[in-house]
Parts: C-alpha cells; structure tokens; sequence
C-alpha cells in the first residue's frame, strides 16, 4: 500500500515538473512582457533599462535555470504586474477565494445530484427521472459563463434576492456557486443513479427487504452507502473542473481567485504569476486525485492488489 | 476534465433507450424553459434600487487596472487609485481643465525653458502625522521616477530632470537637459508626479510605503484587497478646507460590464463605468450619466508602414497606403456621421489632426472648414482615388487591429465598421484579433505592414504626442518623414511661443495634407451614477486616470 | 471487450456503426432531428440557406429584436447583433464553425491520442509507461491554463484554437485506445497473425484498429459537444476564435454586454449551443449502447 502511494506520489511530481518547463519556456518564447511593463510613450532606452532590472536580457536557459534556483528554495519569483508581491503570495492569497467557491459548487452540486439521482434510480422510467435526465443534460449543455450571466440577472437585479457580484458572506457566494456546479450535477446524477440501479438489483438488497427493514432504509441507509464509491473516484475530476471552472465564472460575479488571477496574468505576460497559478493548479488536481486513488484503494481492495 | 467524466461516465452505462420514447414529453419542458427564460430576460420589473438617503461609503464600480501603490510603475490611465490619496504640484480646474496651484502656489520659467521653479505651499500636512510638505518631499517624490523599476508614463521626461535644486523649504527649481514646455502639464493632476513624504521612506522604506503610504489629498487611503477593492477614507482637516461629501470612498473592481451594471441597480455601487452599450440601459432604469467636463481620449486610426525617414529599411513601397491617395481615399471611405450616431451615440465632436483641440499647441482653424472636402465621406471619390493610384478593387489588402483595453471597448466595433466600409470601395479588409502585447511589439519592430491599428488615446501636449508617435524617438512609429523630424527637432529647443506654434502647426499642417492618420473622434469620460445618492460630480477627465477629483462628488439629500 | 460478433468476423467487416445507423429499431428520432436540423444542414447548405450576408452589417440597422418581439421584422428573423449583422446567418454559418473546428480538433488530437495509445498498448513496457506518463501529465494540465498560455502566445487563431482542443483531447483517445489494444491484443486472431508473419504495424492498422473503431467513435460523437463549449468559453475569455468569424462561442462572449439589452444576441446562439449539445450527448449516448452495450468503464 506505501509503496503504491509512494510511486503515485513520485510521478505526481514528476508531472508537475514537466509542466513547469513547458509554461516556463512557452511563456518566454512568446510575447515580450516589456511591451505590457512599459508604457506607449517609453523609447527604446527605457526597454534596455527595465529588461536588465528583470534580468529578461540573459538567455532562455539561463534564465530557467535561475528560476529552478529559486523554485526548489520555494521562490517562484516576483510578480511584473502586481509589484511588491510575490508570485506564489498573490496565488496563495488568492486561493482560499477559489477553494471557497469550488466547495460550495460541489456541495451545491452533491445536495441536488444525489438525491435526484437516487430518486430517479428509483423510481426509473417515470417522469421524475426523465425530469432529472432533461436538468443533467441542459447542465452539461449551457456554457457555464452564459449560466452566470442569466443567474446574476434573473435573481440580483431583477428579484434581488441576492448581491450581484463581490466576496462576502454566503449570500454572495450562491450565485456563482450555482453556476460553477450547475456542469457536476450532471455527471454526479447520472452516476448516483447507475450505481443505485446497480446496487438496487444486488443480492444483498433483496436480503435486506426480505428482512422488513422500511424501504426508505433500505434505499438510503444500504444502498447508497455501496453506492456512493463510484461517485468519489470522480471527486478528481470533478475537482479540476470545478477550479477550470472557476476561470470563467470569477471573472463575471468579480469574485477574487486565482481563476481571476490567472486570466489576468496571462493577459499582462506576468510569467511568474502565470507560473505559479499552473503549478498550484496542477498540484491541486494532482493531489486529489492521488487522494482519491488511494481512498478508493484503501475502499476497495481489488485495486490495491493490481 | 468534464469531456473524461462525461464521457466515462454515460460509457458507465445508464439505458437510455427507454428515454428516446419519452423524448416527446420532453419537448414541451425544452421549449416551455427556453421561453420562459426569454422572458425573464426580456420583461422590465420595477427595479429594485437601493432608496437610502444618506450613504457614508459610495463605492466607484470600476473596470479594473493594474494594482499597486508604487505609482512610478504605473501608467497614467491607472492613475485614478491615486487622485483621492496622492496630489501632485499642480492641479487643473474642474470644469475647464486649465493649471491652478495646488501643492504649488506659484511657478516660473526660466526664458530658456530648461529652468522651472515653484514656490511651494506652506502647511501642508502628510496623513497619518508624517510631518510637513516640503521641497524635500517633491525631490524625494521624482527620484522614484530616476529608479531601475520605473515604467511609468513619463518616465522617459522625468528623465530629463538634471537636478532638483532646493533653494528652501518651500522653493525648488527643477533643472532640464533640455527646454521642456510642458512642465505644468507634467506636474499637474494630469500626470503621474505624486507628492509622497520622504519622511515616512527614511523610516519605513518600500515595505511600509506598500502597506499605507502617506499623502495630502482630502481622502487617506485605508488599505487594499488585491483583486477585489481599494479603500479610502476621509480626512478630518484637510490643508485646502477639502470636505468630501461620503466619509469613506471605495474602488471596487469588477472586470465585467453586466456586473457592474448590475452592481449600479442592485444598490451595491453608487458610480460606475459602463460602455455604451449599457448606458442606455441604465438610464432607463432611472440611473443618470455623468460626463466629464472635458474631451479626454480621442479615437483615431493609424496606418502600419508609414517609415518614410530616409534610407529607413523597413519602409516597404509595395504597401498600398504609402501612396497619399489611399490613404485619402480610406478616409473618404469612413462614414463618420454614421459612426457616431450608432456606435458613440451621438456623443463625440470630430478630430481633424489627431491628438489636436483647439487647446493644443499648432492648432489650425483651416483644418475643421476644409475637413468635409479632404476627409469627408465620399464613397464614389473613394472609388475613383483607388483607381487613380493604380489599385483595382480587391486589390488593396488590409488587416484591421482589434483589440480591448479594460474601460476602452470601441475599438472592436469600430475596426468592424471600417472592414464593411472598406469592402463597400473595394478594399480587401479583414479584422486581425491581437493583444496589446502583439500590437507594441510589432509597432516597435516596425513591422505593422500589414494592418492599420484603431487607437483611443488620451490627450497630452502636441510635442508630446509627435515625440510619441510621429518621431523615431519612441515606440509609435506612426508616421515618421524627415520633415517632421526636422520640426521636431527645432519645436524641442524652440522657447519662443510664437515660433513654437509656428513649429507646431507646420507639423500638424503636414499630418493634415499627408492623410497620416484616419482621424475619428474625441470622446468624454462617462459614469453613470445612482442619482438617489449621488447628486453631481464636476470632473475635467483630463486627470490622470479619467475619474479625478472624488471630492467633487456631491451626495443627494 | 470485444463482443462476439467482431471475433468471429473477419478482420474487415463494413463499418459496423453504419450498419447500426441505417438498421436499428428504437432510432432516437428527435435528437438526429435536432441535430440534422440545426447543425448539419446548416454547416452543409450554409451559402443557401442563409438568408443574409454573415460578416456584412449595416450599423444603421444593428440590435434589431428577432420576430416575435416588437420592433422584430421578418427580415431579420432572429434580430441583428450589435453590427447590424444578421443573426441566423450567422448562426448558420456558425454552425459550420462549430462543427468544422470540432472535427478538425477530434480528428487531429483523436489521430495522435489513438496512434499513441495503440502504441502504447501494444508494445507494451517502457515505451507503454512513457506514453502513459504523458498522458498523465497532459490530463493534469487545466485546459483552460494550456489554452490561455497557447493562444496568447501564439496569437488567436482557426489554427490555434484547433491545436490548443486537440492538445486537450488527445489523451483521452490514448487512454481508451490502450485500454482497448490490451484487450484486442490477446486474442487470438492476432496470434495467429503474427505467426503468420505480419508485421506489427499491418497488425496495428489492419486488426487491432477495427476494433477500436466503435468507442472511438462514440467517445468522438461525445466530445463535439464539450469541445463546443470550451470554444465558447475560450471565446468568452478573448482567446477563442478571432472576430469577425461567426462562431457560436464568439456569439455568446460578444453579446455578453447586450445580455441586458439585447438579450438575443447571446441567449440565442446559447440556445443553439445547449440543443445542440443535448442532442450530440442523446445520440452519442445511443450510438454507444447499440454499438456496444456491454460497455461499463473504460
């Protein structure tokens, strides 16, 4: 079982280091961050000056390999856009934002999706679950942004039951919590439903029936418990497409996360900030899906023995 | 991501093929929810607008800009974050944008230009007890300009600064490698030069001047959220008896223009920047416009390739708009009148020279009468010119530059409106889509030979603005030719006003007959506000920043 | 996973899918409907049966409201944007746009991800674990992050958005197609290929390729969708397809400002989006249960 978790965890760094070579030499090799520095009216002299202070004048492995330097010190650089900061400061001040949001997009998405899915394996083929098929299908089929855009309209300005944009209290968070985890209600419905339908027709429901035990028991206390380990191996995925998701969806309710961070630090050539956003990212998904492989390891033990 | 869940997951098997039979019962839920959301979006409510009657924190919706106190990195349109803290030498007049004192009370030239003096102002405290403002402060305030890291907009004349003499506490002399007959305008409210304590650098250096640095304006600033807002708050006894109306002021960005519409109407912001588009809106739902007192940016659109200094070798005579007559016949291929009324809604005056008002330097009465037969719009001319310079339709091939700045989102529109009056006399036109940073760096290279760049820019100085665009001396490269060198040249060491108007207007004379730009519009700054907290806002536009002088702001009782 | 049917059949038989497509009972008819009407139609007759111009506008006759609301005319039927261009001209050839790059990127990244993952499933060892560490790391690239980081560097483009999709997608195809050749390669069939002397590439191309056919297909039909809406979304974050290109995705993005104004400059074409979306997920869902019913995880 270590060994499994060690090896899991070695390539995981592996990825993230590849990762860092290909944004680092891409980002350089493409578009000139000086022309975003400096201003219109700066003349040549002022290029010269400002690219030696950011020391972009060395070559581009020099230049790597002074950032690997002070990466493996846990330096990953300053940032160009928001001077006075770090890069790795701006993306882990900026993180508990994203994460906040992210959460409660799943927790959102879990309260609807499982019951619903439950329900619908339940009760299969009636207009409930044909209901629950349209709602999953229209998740996965509206643009996430679209979705936010229509939310904030609909229920801040014109029903004013929420704020409309900003970091705040719950209240602000609804919003484009809905339209972050509007995409997994889809994935988690269906697949609550098919490991109930699969679980539902076992031999140990039947037992469990034929002992009298109350149906809503047995739906929800056996059932769902056996069923409830498929939809944790999607937790990685579901995780990275939340925080992906979170790009779009920060930018239009002006909730500040790295999502915002990174569009933003893209668009300035702030390579450093860039930098680290994608390696917290990746490190992110990269470790959820590692805990969830062990999880589901540990959960079942046909897999540990692979 | 989402694809691999999608797709392992309905390859993990639901039955769907009792769902194709109750596809019919579906349709109707489909239809009824499209609809129904059409609706929703298209019905007008009562609006739910916040009534309050006294509010202490008006907050100012933003567009967004780059955020950060060291102010000698950042650029001027930037600037709004520092008007209500930080104040500079200089101020301008509210309504009609000329120079009053501020943290100068007086200022004098010396006949050469190369010498400007100001008394300064006695009094004046620093926030948070950092002591008086002195002449060691405004020495102190331009070295941040001389450092390795300062990328602010004009840097490059604070450059020219040889030295800063201090005569005493309250009288400096700035001393210039060369005459500089901007000063004033340099150490305005419209520039970038902000009074900040030396006081407080001795004793806290950058780190202390990062979290809460000290100036003199009538707002004291608070503290930042990155990302999310910036926070003001009044002070008790400001130097010039300044008394803002809301006791706390704050910037709150908001990247996306629904939002901050949405922020307007919701109660959430009492003041925001909105596009165009969106004014209307607003103003429907009982929101008013304000509009700064001034004409601040103007939009012109500049040809790529025109390096027509001798022996320049990246001039390319094969580009079709080297020869005047196509540049002529572009400009008479623009239907103004039409652009104005859809695109600004009516609510631009003309540019004839770009960069040029009245107010500047070389002005010239003769440009606005003979406008309409030079540049005016003239399709079948158009036509005729093509042919005249030996271009048969189809044959003249350009690439329209579409780009965004945050709070600048015409340019898109305006570049599509050209391509469709381009195609209509037979011009090859297709939109390119590329980032500022692609754009400076091929005009830096020089190498905008294929396209033609829609620019909003913000008024300064002609001799500026030529040094800036039309000279090899910075990174326009908009138009370069010997004869605007050669002015140039004599307008820098000129210090006679009559000969430097004279100068002035032979270059703005030249650009006129030269086609060398396809003048647009000037355009006013607008916000719309909550007019049930905001009563008025007086506002040149020509501040540093656009939106200057928050004090202004006057509430609604 | 093979099923029966494909071992007992030679290494060539006709394309299975067609047979299912143009045999089976329990055709979803309404999604196929929707499809062939809003998307293939459209995308195939685009020129004729689009009433105007797409990239020609007039601005005196911009954000005209569709038919059904007032101030609406048949002449626009589904309004005009902000540049006075028609709507479902625009949409039509948007259809055309959307299908175009989707086919293109699935057929790009589909083509690197199977050739590698069969490889890779193949041959097997190191070669097997590079690939797969590969694919690793290009799945645990946030799409958005690569596609911001690619197209700014490149610059926006047909081209780009297409290499950035394909760059995202081709790890998927990898991993079903390995996944898939580790089953294929044990069967018998192939053994008594190699006895008789083929090389590995006929061997890839002519007998273990056939077999993947199916779920590629599947797994294909089920990405257009998706690779729609990260058009959409990258076009929404200003790095998608360049304007004045009527692609949904830029339809969207553009009218994003107008939601309040004009909202069908965006909510239509993301009406256009969501059907036709829906309808590639009903179909693709169906196309897998005929073609392989026994399908559970990948």
């Amino acid at each position: 079982m270590q060994r499994y978790i060690l090896r899991r965890f070695l390539h995981s760094l592996l990825a993230i280091w590849v990762l860092s070579m290909i944004v680092f030499s891409l980002a350089r090799v493409t578009g000139n961050p000086l022309d975003v520095l400096l201003p219109l009216e700066a003349g040549p002299e002022e290029y010269e000056r400002v690219a030696k202070h950011w020391g972009l004048d060395k070559p581009l492995y020099t230049q790597y390999l002074i950032f690997m330097g002070k990466a493996l010190r846990g330096d990953f650089g300053t940032s160009w856009k928001w001077q006075g900061h770090t890069a790795m400061s701006l993306v882990v001040d900026r993180l508990p934002a994203t994460l906040q949001l992210a959460g409660l997009a799943l927790l959102i998405s879990i309260v609807i999706s499982v019951p619903i899915g439950v329900m619908a394996a339940v009760m299969k083929d009636t207009p409930l679950d044909s209901l629950s098929k349209l709602i999953a299908l229209l998740g996965q089929s509206l643009p996430s942004f679209w979705l936010g855009i229509v939310l904030m309209w609909v229920f801040a300005v014109q029903l004013g039951w929420f704020p409309t944009s900003g970091r705040g209290g719950l209240s602000y968070m609804v919003l484009p919590g809905i339209a972050l985890g509007w995409f997994q209600v889809a994935a988690l419905m269906r697949l609550t439903r098919s490991s109930m339908l699969e679980v539902l027709d076992s031999e140990f429901v039947k037992l469990t029936r034929i002992k009298g035990l109350p149906e809503w028991k047995v739906i929800w206390k056996h059932c769902l418990r056996n069923a409830a380990i498929v939809p944790l191996t999607y937790f990685g995925v579901t995780a990275s497409a939340l925080l992906t998701g979170s790009v779009a969806i920060e930018s239009v309710f002006a909730w500040p996360g790295t999502g915002l961070l990174a569009v933003d630090a893209v668009r300035a050539r702030d390579f450093q900030v860039v930098q680290a956003v994608i390696i917290v990212f990746a490190g992110v998904f990269i470790f959820t899906n590692l805990v969830v492989d062990v999880l589901y390891a540990y959960l079942d033990p046909r897999i540990r023995y692979q | 991501m989402l694809h691999s869940v999608l797709s392992t997951l309905l390859l993990g098997g639901c039955a769907m093929q009792r769902d194709m039979m109750t596809m019919p019962r579906l349709i109707p839920l489909w239809l009824g929810l499209v609809v129904a959301m059409g609706f929703l979006l298209s019905a007008t409510p009562t609006p739910a607008l916040a009534g309050e009657a006294k509010v202490q924190r008006l907050i100012f919706g933003s567009a967004g800009f780059t955020e950060g106190n060291r102010f000698w990195t950042i650029v001027r349109p930037e600037h709004l974050q520092f008007d209500p803290f930080l104040e500079t030498l200089l101020d301008i007049d509210p309504k009609t944008g000329e120079f009053i004192p501020r943290l100068a009370e007086k200022w004098q030239a010396s006949p050469d230009l190369k010498e400007w003096t100001f008394w300064l102002r006695k009094g004046v405290q620093f926030h948070n007890g950092w002591g008086e403002f002195t002449a060691k402060d405004v020495v102190h305030s331009h070295s941040f300009m001389l450092r390795q890291d300062a990328t602010a907009t004009f840097v490059g004349i604070w450059r020219l600064v040889e030295e800063i003499k201090v005569i005493d506490d309250y009288q400096v002399v700035f001393r210039l490698k060369r005459p500089v007959s901007m000063m004033p305008y340099l150490v305005s409210r419209c520039c970038d030069l902000r009074i900040v304590s030396k006081a407080q650098w001795d004793k806290e250096g950058l780190e202390g001047f990062d979290k809460q640095p000290a100036g003199t304006g009538s707002y004291r600033y608070i503290d930042r959220k990155l990302g999310y807002s910036i926070s003001y708050e009044r002070v008790d006894k400001h130097w010039a008896g300044e008394k803002p109306d809301f006791k706390e002021l704050e910037i709150r960005l908001a990247p996306e223009a629904t939002t901050r519409l949405a922020m307007l109407l919701g109660g959430e912001a009492h003041v925001v920047d909105l596009p165009r588009e969106l004014q209307q809106e607003a103003i429907g739902r009982g929101m008013k416009l304000v509009s700064s007192a001034q004409p601040v940016d103007w939009i012109s659109i500049y040809f790529g390739g025109m390096y027509f200094l001798p022996g320049d070798p990246k001039f390319d005579p094969k580009v079709p708009w080297t020869n005047k007559k196509v540049r002529q016949a572009m400009n008479m291929a623009v239907n103004r009148r039409e652009l104005v009324e859809t695109v600004f809604a009516g609510k631009a005056t003309p540019v004839y020279v770009s960069a040029w008002l009245p107010i500047s330097e070389g002005w010239n009465q003769e440009w606005v009468t003979q406008f309409d037969q030079l540049y005016g719009y003239n399709p079948a001319k158009a036509r005729d010119l093509l042919k005249e310079a030996g271009y048969t339709p189809g044959t003249v091939k350009v690439k329209i530059v579409a780009f965004t700045d945050p709070g600048e989102s015409e340019g898109p529109v305006v570049a599509e409106a050209l391509g469709v009056y381009f195609q209509e006399v037979g011009i090859d036109a297709t939109i390119e889509t590329l980032d500022t940073v692609k754009i400076r760096d091929m005009g830096r290279s020089k190498s905008m030979h294929c396209c033609i760049v829609p620019n909003i820019v913000t008024w300064r100085p002609s001799e500026e603005w030529i040094r800036n665009t039309h000279s090899g001396y910075a990174n326009g490269h908009a138009f370069e030719d010997e004869f605007i060198q050669k002015n140039y040249d004599a307008l820098t060491q000129s210090v006679d006003p009559g000969e430097r108007q004279r100068l002035a207007r032979a270059i703005g004379d030249h650009l006129y007959e030269e086609f060398a730009t396809i003048p647009l519009f000037w355009l006013y700054n607008e916000v719309a506000v909550n007019p049930k907290v905001v009563a008025e806002w007086t506002y040149p536009g020509l501040g540093g920043g656009r939106s200057t002088h928050y004090h202004l702001l006057k509430a609604t009782k | 996973m093979a099923t029966a049917v494909s071992q007992s059949v030679p290494w060539y038989s006709p394309p299975k899918i067609a047979r299912v497509v143009f045999q089976a009972k329990r055709y979803p008819v309404l999604p196929v409907a929707i499809l062939v009407f809003f998307l293939v139609i459209p995308a195939v007759f685009a020129p004729l049966v689009a009433p105007h111009d797409p990239l020609k506008g007039s601005l005196s006759k911009r954000l005209k409201p569709p038919v059904w609301a007032e101030g609406g005319s048949i002449e626009y039927p589904l309004g005009t944007d902000k540049m006075g261009r028609d709507l479902l001209s625009r949409m039509i050839y948007g259809a055309r746009i959307s299908l175009l790059v989707s086919f293109m990127a699935i057929f790009v990244g589909g083509s690197i991800g199977t050739t590698l993952g069969v490889i890779s499933g193949y041959f097997g060892g190191k070669l097997d674990a590079l690939i797969m560490r590969l694919v690793d790391i290009a799945l645990s690239i946030p799409a958005i992050f690569l596609a911001l980081v690619l197209v700014s560097a490149i610059g926006p483009s047909f081209g780009t958005v297409i290499t950035v999709i394909a760059l995202i997608q081709w790890a998927r195809y990898a991993r079903q197609a390995r996944a898939e050749t580790l089953t294929v390669r044990e069967q018998d069939f192939i053994a008594r290929a190699r006895v008789a002397g083929a090389s590995h590439v006929r061997i890839m191309v002519r007998y273990i390729f056939p077999n993947l056919v199916n779920t590629l297909v599947v797994l294909a039909t089920l990405q257009v969708g998706s690779i729609i809406l990260l058009e959409s979304t990258l076009s929404f974050l200003g790095v998608g397809i360049p304007r004045p290109t009527p692609a949904w995705g830029v339809m969207v993005a553009d009218g994003r400002e107008l939601i309040v104004t004009a909202w069908w400059v965006s909510m239509l074409p993301g009406v256009g989006i969501m059907l036709t979306v829906l309808s590639l997920n009903l179909f693709g869902d169906w196309l897998r249960d005929h073609l392989d019913p026994k399908l559970k995880h990948v």
